[in-house]
């Protein structure tokens, strides 16, 4: 403990130099400007920015790229909350009570809070990596492909033991999600599956064009389509901070965010992503009125957005104490450590002190800086709702293309983006949730990967699911959500329109549970 | 009033022609992009950019990276072969490059490209794959590898940076060489498939050089053998295939290249630049530090590498056919 706090100093003397915080500073600056354009994600950033970095000395290059990294996780709650576009996939969630809060005139507080989670996420995460990187890293690396696949079928179960009332519909939606995962390559045997003769949906679908489609596009096609054009929100100053009330909530779903995301975060895969789903859903479930969710709750933003902070922190577990990149943010910045001739592996910690050390110490200021630097913006940026909808509109569908065009310069995304604004429409129209089908296209190809590898190392046999420890006590839990969530189904009778959800209010089913 | 017309439209020819000729000799007067089919952060992009770096210093004209990703690369590689062949677009391929249409045959498909409509401007890198087991393992040598292989066929497992990928293609050239059978596991990407040999839950892999080294110098993963025709500078005491009596010979390399047509002046002057290019002292200090050699070749020693290289994995893909599931 004691050398743990020595080396922090070393860490702080280095994190503390004018030229790093200057770079700290940049790289948030950057990274929330990063987030806030949809599509452009941290990748871009990072990637974009990297050969600037070869003239760095390495830690304020490390500094600068990580600086990226957590701006933009901030950065795209802005236009999540604001407009019900996600900045990056990690904020789909943040969108539905986000906005929901907007339309209320408390877009206000929902930014703040959006930054205010983020950093006691950030700092908090930053903590539990100081403290617990190599052993969590080596648990992680415990994850073979059998791990995966129970992990990754819990967290669908999850779901729905979590949605409120209607798990028929959000499974419905989930799984025309993980269809529309399917298309592309086949990773087992190199077949081209429903592609239709575009070669760009060999990769398959991405995840940017289907989240800003299906909220972006919808939100304005749904707005479009309104008899009396909405009344434009005028934001007062005396509402930009957080009320009494809305601060108590907010506290709970922050810590909670935390640490899942922290834990999501280690294991490699899409994990901010997925952090900020299961935040949702936790908060949803355990919340005494669930039916706020989806109008304006304020732990539905800051749960989520707290997530996807920690999970990033999280994400650099791996890639310290290991040299393993979680994803593909990491693997970016291993490259980038290795431009300036430092071999990220095992040794990195013993070998490079001053760049562990002075990183660690770099992510607490940079996530001061953040706060500093998003929380007198929150007024700046809630003026763009006074601008109004004939002008707004457009502006925001340029932003949409051009974003979603950034990521692969393929124009082919562009289509995918209009087509699923459209079904997100129709679906919205029928009362479907759509965040299911984000997570079900963000899921597909790693539970599908992770299945097959599964089977192909076992040469067919399923007996490899219940032959790995972690893995078996996975499936149990999932086993157990799901005989809970049809207990209610069992023991009550079976209502079939409650079961389907198609009761107004999904007040009754929840007290079924308890 | 004809004649001055006339007259007129003859100096609006001859001005445009000039312009033109004109044009072509002050190439590049316009920003070139180097297309790198793979995502940020591949080998494609980390030598596409400080090549770019370099170029933009030389020709004093500004030189793009654009990473147009999909379809194992096929997506940036069409595009670069179906571009307009004036040296304004040009692709920073790897081996794939060779995989790609011959896989696209093997399914019957149209294919995306063909290796005919790029010219080989010049082989930037090349590093030969090395075989690696977990310090765990039981195999110290290449041998024990092999015999221990022979007596469980299709029982050990090698993970992959995907189906017809670079590291999938290293590895079944070696078990055609060696005559043995083993279980492969592909994974999305180079990173995951060394993550799961670090597991401990896929028995060895074929990598890079780069990305393992620091993993052999902590001591979690052990060298068995590389595909060079000569050793690697990092690791001086592992010997090569060859060495050992397999013929087999493997490299993941990039290289550049321009679509078919592109003039002959302005191939030369991308030629000449690119020779420049990895002579800059920032460029070779760049891919120092990315454990990366240089092995530079010109157009038309590049061009016999390739086909070389080519016909190898053409063979390859031919030899493992299509992937059946077993039921």
């Amino acid at each position: 403990m004691l050398e743990t706090l020595q080396n922090l100093y070393v860490g702080f003397s280095v994190a503390l130099s004018p030229t790093v915080i200057l770079y700290a500073v940049v790289g948030c600056v950057i990274g929330t400007l990063v987030g806030v354009l949809p599509g452009i994600g941290p990748l871009a950033g990072i990637s974009l920015l990297l050969p600037a970095t070869f003239g760095m000395d390495a830690t304020s290059a490390i500094v600068l790229l990580a600086g990226i990294y957590y701006g933009a996780m901030y950065g795209g709650s802005t236009t999540s909350i604001l407009m019900r576009i996600p900045g990056e996939a990690a904020s789909v969630m943040t969108c539905i009570d986000g906005y929901a809060m907007t339309r209320k005139g408390r877009g206000g507080p929902a930014l703040a809070i959006a930054a205010i989670g983020s950093y006691v996420a950030g700092t908090a995460s930053i903590v539990a990596l100081m403290l617990l990187a190599p052993p969590l890293a080596s648990f992680a690396l415990r994850f073979g492909p059998p791990e995966y696949f129970a992990l990754l079928l819990l967290g669908l179960l999850a779901l729905a033991y979590m949605s409120g009332g209607a798990i028929a519909k959000s499974l419905a939606m989930a799984s025309l999600g993980l269809l529309l995962g399917m298309i592309g390559i086949d990773p087992m045997t190199g077949f081209f599956r429903f592609h239709y003769g575009l070669v760009e949906l060999g990769d398959g679908i991405g995840i940017v064009p289907v989240a800003v489609g299906l909220f972006g596009l919808s939100e304005i096609l749904l707005t479009a389509g309104q008899e009396k054009p909405p009344e434009v929100i005028k934001p007062k100053l005396a509402d930009l901070l957080p009320s009494r009330e809305e601060w108590r909530e907010s506290r709970w779903p922050i810590a909670r965010g935390t640490v899942l995301g922290f834990l999501i975060g280690i294991i490699p895969g899409s994990a901010h992503i997925i952090a900020s789903f299961v935040s949702y859903a936790v908060e949803r479930r355990i919340s005494r009125h669930p039916e706020r969710f989806g109008h304006g709750a304020i732990e539905g933003v800051a749960g989520p957005e707290s997530a996807n902070n920690s999970a990033t922190s999280g994400a650099f577990v791996p890639m310290l104490a290991l040299g393993v990149p979680s994803g593909p943010i990491p693997a970016v910045m291993l490259a980038a450590l290795m431009v300036h001739g430092i071999s990220p592996g095992p040794l990195l910690i013993q070998q490079q002190p001053q760049l562990f050390w002075g990183f660690i110490a770099s992510m607490y200021v940079g996530n001061l800086v953040l706060l500093v630097l998003n929380l007198p913006l929150v007024g700046l940026f809630v003026n763009i709702l006074r601008v109004p909808y004939p002008l707004l509109y457009p502006a925001i569908l340029v932003f949409c293309v051009l974003g979603v065009y950034a990521v692969n310069g393929s124009v082919v995304d562009i289509w995918i983006m209009i087509a699923m604004g459209a079904l997100g429409y129709l679906l919205r129209k029928l009362d479907f949730e759509t965040a299911p089908i984000v997570l079900g296209v963000v899921l597909a190809p790693i539970l599908e990967m992770s299945f097959r590898q599964s089977l192909a190392m076992s040469s067919g046999s399923y007996a490899i699911f219940f032959q790995r420890p972690i893995a078996v006590s996975m499936l149990a839990g999932g086993v157990a959500l799901l005989s809970l969530s049809l207990l209610p189904i069992l023991t009550r009778g079976m209502d079939w329109r409650r079961a389907l959800g198609l009761s107004p209010n999904s007040e009754p089913e929840k007290e079924d549970e308890k | 009033m004809k004649r001055t017309l006339l007259v007129m439209l003859s100096i609006y020819v001859v001005a445009v022609a000039v312009t033109q000729v004109a044009a072509q000799e002050t190439f590049p007067n316009r920003p070139i992009t180097i297309v790198a089919p793979f995502p940020p952060g591949g080998v494609a992009d980390l030598t596409a950019r400080p090549v770019a770096a370099t170029m933009e210093k030389i020709l004093k004209n500004p030189v793009i990276v654009a990473n147009k990703t999909g379809a194992g690369g096929a997506v940036g590689m069409s595009f670069v072969a179906n571009s307009k062949p004036d040296g304004y677009t040009l692709l920073m391929a790897l081996s794939s490059i060779s995989i790609i249409p011959e896989a696209d045959k093997l399914f019957d498909r149209q294919p995306a490209y063909t290796m005919d409509q790029l010219v080989p401007l010049a082989l930037i890198s090349a590093d030969p794959t090395i075989l690696v087991v977990p310090t765990g393992s039981p195999w110290k040598s290449v041998k024990d590898f092999v015999a221990d292989a022979k007596k469980r066929p299709g029982e050990i497992s090698y993970s992959s940076s995907g189906v017809y990928g670079t590291l999938h293609m290293a590895m079944e050239m070696l078990s055609h060489a060696a005559g043995i059978k083993l279980k492969h596991i592909p994974y999305g990407g180079a990173g995951p498939a060394i993550t799961a040999v670090l597991g401990g839950h896929q028995d060895t892999l074929a990598s890079g050089p780069a990305a393992v080294v620091a993993h052999i110098k902590g001591g979690k993963l052990r060298p068995l053998a590389g595909w060079g025709a000569k050793r690697i500078a990092a690791l001086p005491d592992l010997p090569t295939f060859k060495e050992l009596g397999y013929d087999i010979e493997f490299y993941i390399w990039a290289g550049m290249f321009a679509p078919k047509g592109t003039p002959e002046p302005v191939l030369k002057k991308l030629r000449d630049v690119l020779r420049a290019t990895v002579q800059q002292a920032d460029f070779k200090d760049a891919m120092t530090k990315l454990e990366t050699p240089i092995a530079y070749l010109d157009a038309p020693d590049f061009q016999k590498f390739w086909d070389k290289d080519a016909k190898m994995l053409t063979d390859a893909i031919k030899r493992i056919g299509r992937i059946e599931e077993a039921k």
